[in-house]
């Protein structure tokens, strides 16, 4: 029984209708272009009460810096959520897809999602994809088994481990983990030992930068510390560059008015009921 | 399933021009347990019979209200297993609509499309309408919503309903008990005065479920919570 | 060279105080042979909606006819007017869809929310991951020199008139400095109550 009828124009899955054309202008000399990377560093491990996720706020494209202050902590779960490395936009789309799953299991079976369930779905659908989705992630989260930390690589390996660093900032990161981490450490001391692992990728690393984010998960709650600290602030502006009213020289000018209906709600959705 | 030899449509005209299937699939969910909707001005609830046919039935394992987003729930009258595709569905529908405009599905969206897939099963091949009618409650821009899909994929909007057994009686109650400004807690209280119409046997918390939809969101209150609301009835 | 500078082109979106900008140059070119000067890379999508499409001219058409179709069918559906976020999201999916084998434009999108009138300005890579500043957005063949304009000229809560000012001086300071882009300008600049559309008069060389 198809039922594609009801689901939306999107049908969900790929598309490689411009395959060919694109392999046609490359052998032109016509590179398809880079997409946007997040060179990043980002970090997690297990501290008394759970686990501690860090990322810097730096997302790249080649040398430029696409964005200052971006989002590399992404949810999954209530009790899971996941920081990313790679390219940006496969670990947006990745972490939506899969946090739809996670959701829709967990309505289904009315129970937390388990992280060994999240890093399963991750891992097998980056395996997939055979490492062409460049996602690489730190997924942290606590169950009934306690708090998890493990690195997900693109092409779907997986460590499981208390502390971890990953992106291009990780081996300064992890210099800081290595030295710094011990077990139990308490809420306050995990902060700071994060936050100074995350600086080191942001000062050290060229592809890492702008601001400290953390994600504190907890038995109880997960909270998200955005920013958590801001370790570049833009310099302030001495005198005033703004330009004069009239000082640009227009060639045309149009106005089209936009008549607001007023802010009347009217409920649209009950009034095409009547139909059935 | 739609295996060659039956892969021709079952819901066909009589000669006086209906669809007996979707009559019989009527006939279905009139013979189900109850279950009754009511918006209230500040959310909406479900409520629904849950019938026991052994003291040994194990009571609060298997729902019949289900959450289908945070803002949205529903019900039904009729056949279980029925309900149980439907359930699955909308809550796929409503994560393709998530995954694709990063924002929750409005619920009048939802019944339109769970109402779609039930017009399919009745002029599809292989296979027979579903012995289901569904209320599903939903709370968006600010005010909250209450709809009726059936077997034939029609969609209504109410203000209050009932559906199944003896839902013909419960309407009628419901027409003279309803006003606008029903306070949910009120609506509660009436939406369990509506099943009670019809209800064979002594109502507890083990076989009556109640969902709630408010600005906080959809949620199936717990046995302890519906005890308190019966208690406050008799 | 990269396919995205085929025909040149750059467009840039700034908010402002209940209002946003977008701008973008209006020459058309193979390569470095320029073809027309009037060529259109920013659509409007509703009353209070635009989208810049630059890149390869071939995309920006089918993308803008692609998105045209998916926007008339949700608004048809769902018979309200799609809000920025939801349409910068419709974007995304569309480009994302097409991960492995993308059209080759990097769009930029302005809006005010219709129903709070709230500013939204969002741009994207060629596979749609979004990027949603507080400030100012960027895209094409100028966006390094658009950057530095930008960074220096824009500043919070500029009103209408200024912020019209602000773009089209980042703008034509940031393509004068670019061979490919540039051959006049346009500006709309969208208010709760009017859209201002003005052509820029600008160096032709």
């Amino acid at each position: 029984m198809a039922s594609t009828k009801v689901v939306n124009i999107p049908k969900g899955g790929f598309s490689f209708e411009n395959c060919q054309r694109n392999n046609f202008m490359a052998k032109q000399g016509f590179p398809a272009p880079k997409a946007v990377k997040t060179g990043t560093t980002i970090a997690g491990f297990i501290f008394k009460d759970g686990v501690i996720l860090g990322a810097d706020t730096r997302a790249t494209e080649g040398n430029i810096v696409a964005d200052k202050n971006c989002f590399k902590l992404h949810y999954m779960a209530p009790n899971i959520y996941c920081a990313g490395a790679g390219t940006a936009a496969d670990l947006e789309m990745t972490t939506l897809q899969m946090s739809s799953q996670l959701e829709l299991h967990r309505l289904n079976t009315g129970r937390q999602v388990k992280v060994a369930t999240a890093t399963r779905l991750l891992k097998q659908m980056l395996f997939r994809y055979q490492g062409h989705i460049g996602a690489a992630l730190v997924l942290g989260g606590i169950d009934s088994s306690g708090p998890h930390v493990c690195c997900i690589y693109p092409h779907g390996s997986t460590d499981s481990l208390p502390f971890v660093a990953m992106g291009s900032g990780s081996l300064a990161a992890m210099a800081f983990l290595e030295s710094g981490w011990k077990p139990d450490m308490e809420l306050a001391e995990a902060k700071v030992l994060m936050r100074n692992a995350i600086c080191g990728g942001i000062f050290n690393d060229l592809m890492s930068g702008s601001h400290v984010d953390l994600c504190i998960i907890t038995r109880e709650k997960a909270e998200m510390i955005r920013p958590f600290e801001v370790a570049n602030v833009k310099g302030e502006r001495q005198g005033s560059y703004r330009y004069p009213l009239g000082c640009t020289a227009t060639l045309s000018t149009r106005v089209i008015p936009i008549e607001i209906e007023s802010t009347v709600v009217r409920p649209v959705a009950e009034e095409s009921m009547d139909t059935a | 399933m739609a295996s060659e030899r039956y892969s021709f449509s079952l819901t066909t005209f009589s000669p006086s021009g209906k669809l007996v299937q979707i009559e019989y699939a009527l006939a279905a969910v009139a013979a189900g347990a109850a279950s009754v909707g009511i918006k209230a001005a500040n959310g909406v609830v479900l409520a629904t019979e849950k019938k026991h046919r052994s003291i040994l039935y194990e009571e609060h394992s298997v729902h019949k209200i289900e959450m289908i987003t945070p803002k949205i729930g529903m019900v039904y009258s009729g056949m279980g297993p029925d309900y149980r595709l439907l359930v699955r569905q909308a809550r796929k529908m409503a994560q393709q609509y998530w995954v694709t405009y990063q924002e929750q599905i409005p619920t009048a969206q939802l019944v339109q499309r769970v109402a779609t897939l039930m017009q399919e099963y009745t002029q599809s091949g292989g296979v027979r309408p579903f012995g289901v009618s569904l209320l599903m409650c939903g709370w968006d821009e600010g005010r909250p919503y209450l709809f009726q899909c059936d077997p034939s994929g029609a969609y209504f909007a109410w203000k209050a309903t009932a559906m199944g057994k003896n839902y013909i009686n419960g309407k009628t109650f419901l027409e003279k008990r309803y006003n606008e400004d029903l306070e949910l807690d009120d609506a509660v209280h009436t939406a369990i005065l509506t099943l009670k119409e019809g209800f064979e046997g002594g109502m507890t918390e083990d076989n009556v479920e109640i969902g709630i939809c408010n600005e906080q969101g959809f949620r199936r209150l717990s046995p302890a919570e519906v005890k308190d609301y019966l208690a406050n009835i008799a | 060279m990269s396919i995205l500078s085929y025909n040149g082109g750059c467009v840039l979106a700034m908010k402002g105080k209940g209002c946003v900008a977008i701008a973008s140059d209006r020459r058309f070119g193979v390569q470095t042979s320029t073809l027309a000067m009037d060529f259109q890379r920013i659509f409007e999508m509703g009353p209070h909606l635009y989208v810049g499409l630059p890149g390869l001219a071939t995309d920006t058409l089918t993308v803008h006819e692609r998105l045209r179709f998916r926007l008339n069918l949700y608004e048809l559906r769902e018979s309200r007017k799609i809000k920025p976020q939801t349409f910068s999201a419709m974007v995304s999916n569309l480009l994302y869809e097409r991960r492995f084998g993308p059209y080759f434009v990097e769009p930029v999108i302005a809006g005010l929310d219709p129903v709070t009138w709230e500013p939204f300005i969002s741009a994207m890579d060629l596979i749609g991951c979004p990027n949603v500043p507080e400030d100012f957005v960027v895209a094409g063949t100028c966006a390094e020199q658009l950057f530095g304009m930008c960074e220096a000229l824009w500043e919070p809560n500029l009103e209408p008139d200024s912020l019209f000012e602000t773009i089209s001086q980042a703008l034509m300071n940031a393509f004068d400095r670019d061979a490919i882009s540039g051959w006049g300008g346009i500006v709309h600049v969208i208010e709760k109550d009017k859209v201002t559309t003005r052509l820029l008069k600008t160096r032709m060389d």
